[in-house]
């Protein structure tokens, strides 16, 4: 009798306690689904083509970024701002929205992240120097100057462009060589991993881990929509 | 029992909240988190993934719009089908709403009208805001972008003071109740003079009104009387009372008074197009998709309410204490969440570099 009674009280006591659990799933759903990091979906997109820039001592001193914006937000950018022939804008015309660009751009961090000989580094790049907008068939596009604040002389040296937001969708173009060197050293060899790429020397290394760690240059580098430029030297 | 259970979910709602708050401060200044973020995996990776490509597409269709008007029907489809999924993801209109409903004891019509006006005004704010600002005053977009912040701070406060209030309101519910079931027997010899102060009394007045009668004929006295209004006994049948449409509209004004930025890219583009009614057509289609979804979930959360309601009806007492910290910690999160978006902690939408 006093047994049944228990195994009543019992049974009531998990079937409450199951209704708050669900209650429970139902703030974390609600919070990690609003709170979350890369929660949200892009509304931009960037096309990325880069140009590494050397010195002639073989240390790199900038990195030169053209970004063209997908056609709906080159639009909603260029919403409003006075321009002479329709359709066409002029650097002059744009020169302001290059300010406002390049002024907001640098909480960001540029959305460039580099790493040095497989550390991570701040401060790495100063403010650009040079930046303008151009316009050609709808499509805007934003060029600028990345310098780094001292020349780097580095045996690996890799420069992540994303969003770790994802408000921004970052992608290297199309082409077969988004990114170019001018003036390194001719020993020094670049690969560019796109997002979602894993490459396979990575890979390798990852799964035969008695062979050595994880290169650093991958480790921990995480975020698939890192567009990745890597330049080894030896 | 309840009570641990309660305070388990109070502890838990906040717990995620501020853990993932910091995980993401790092992208508004105050230090990049010292991991990269992985993007979301599963079925929000999906939802997201589908809504970039829906999204990418509104650019094209819009432009087919202008060679052939069937196309506007494909891009109305599609808007639909967008704000079904937007709603799904991310967005803290349908967590407030939700948290707003449960605080409240709403009934899920109200839940459903509340998410459809919510999303109408929403999209009415994108059209408005593109309309004058953009069509009528050629506004760019740095202008437009300053003059959504300016709403999207008066709205975040909005959600705060609805949270606050809620809270003020369940919170002296909780504390009058745990007040009675402490000094239950003294209720029995009436007027307790160790209980007459100002506070208890007003607290009295909301909780206790079903127990002491003699309260009752005090009204007048017991402080502002919008506490009455807000916070009925903690009685089940009291608490999903009638509720004027004051307060639901101000939760309607908090969650909708932010045009998102999608509607406005989208009209923007349409307006450049010479199309500006095919962006407008799509804004409320996209609000009525996004509608259909806040207002399931939102009837989801009145129905794990009003489980809540029923197991408090069944034990009396404790019960009735754990539905009100329920309700409280729900009100808990109204502000956390406003707090959030305000400082910046939580994200919302932002565009390039700004």
């Amino acid at each position: 009798m006093v047994k049944a009674a228990h195994n009543i009280a019992s049974g009531r006591l998990s079937a409450s306690w199951a209704r708050v659990a669900r209650c429970l799933l139902l703030c974390t759903w609600f919070s990690t689904g609003t709170v979350g990091p890369a929660s949200a979906h892009p509304h931009v997109w960037v096309t990325i083509k880069s140009e590494l820039v050397y010195a002639p001592d073989g240390s790199i001193t900038a990195i030169r970024h053209a970004w063209a914006f997908d056609d709906m937000f080159s639009v909603y950018a260029t919403q409003g701002i006075e321009h002479k022939t329709n359709g066409v804008f002029t650097r002059e015309e744009l020169a302001s929205l290059a300010d406002t660009n390049v002024t907001s751009l640098k909480e960001y961090d540029y959305f460039n992240y580099a790493r040095i000989d497989g550390k991570r580094r701040k401060d790495v790049f100063g403010d650009p120097t040079d930046y303008w907008l151009d316009y050609k068939d709808s499509v805007l596009t934003l060029h600028f100057t990345l310098p780094l604040k001292a020349p780097v002389r580095a045996q690996s040296l890799e420069v992540d462009v994303y969003d770790p937001e994802f408000f921004i969708d970052f992608a290297f173009a199309d082409d077969e060589s988004p990114v170019t060197m001018t003036n390194a050293p001719l020993q020094c060899a670049l690969t560019t991993v796109r997002p979602n790429d894993v490459p396979a020397a990575a890979m390798s290394q990852r799964l035969n881990k008695s062979f050595q760690p994880p290169s650093e240059a991958f480790a921990g580098m995480g975020s698939r929509f890192a567009n990745k430029i890597l330049v080894k030297c030896p | 029992m309840l009570v641990v259970a309660s305070l388990v979910v109070i502890a838990g709602g906040l717990v995620c909240v501020l853990s993932d708050a910091a995980v993401a401060q790092g992208a508004f200044g105050v230090g990049r988190p010292t991991r990269a973020p992985q993007p979301a995996d599963g079925v929000l990776g999906w939802l997201l993934a589908q809504q970039a490509s829906y999204y990418r597409s509104f650019a094209g269709m819009i432009r087919a719009a202008k060679a052939d008007g069937m196309a506007v029907y494909g891009l109305l489809g599609l808007s639909f089908t967008y704000g079904i999924l937007h709603a799904a993801g991310p967005g803290h209109g349908k967590a407030v709403i939700s948290s707003y409903l449960i605080a409240n004891g709403e009934t899920w019509r109200r839940g459903v009208v509340l998410s459809f006006a919510s999303a109408f005004l929403q999209a009415l704010a994108a059209v408005v805001m593109v309309g004058i600002a953009a069509a009528m005053l050629g506004a760019t977009a740095a202008t437009m972008g300053s003059a959504v912040r300016a709403i999207e701070i008066a709205s975040y406060l909005m959600i705060i003071a609805v949270g606050a209030r809620l809270c003020w309101a369940k919170g002296r519910g909780l504390l009058a109740e745990l007040q009675r079931l402490k000094s239950a027997p003294a209720h029995q010899h009436g007027h307790d003079p160790a209980h007459a102060t100002a506070t208890l009394h007003a607290d009295a007045c909301c909780a206790n009104r079903h127990h002491d009668h003699h309260h009752a004929s005090h009204a007048h006295q017991h402080g502002p009387g919008e506490a009455c209004d807000h916070s009925h006994g903690p009685e089940p049948q009291d608490l999903a009372g009638p509720g004027g449409w004051k307060r639901g509209i101000a939760a309607i004004l908090a969650v909708g008074l932010r045009p998102c930025s999608g509607a406005i890219l989208v009209l923007v583009f349409a307006l450049a197009q010479g199309l500006f009614w095919v962006g407008v057509a799509s804004t409320f289609v996209m609000g009525i998709g996004t509608a259909v979804t806040v207002a399931a979930i939102a009837t989801l959360a009145v129905g794990a309410g009003s489980v809540a309601r029923k197991l408090a009806t069944s034990r009396n007492g404790v019960g009735v204490l754990a539905l009100l910290g329920i309700e409280v910690a729900a009100s808990i999160l109204i502000v956390a969440f406003g707090l959030l978006l305000l400082t910046g902690y939580m994200a919302n939408e932002r565009l390039f570099g700004g």
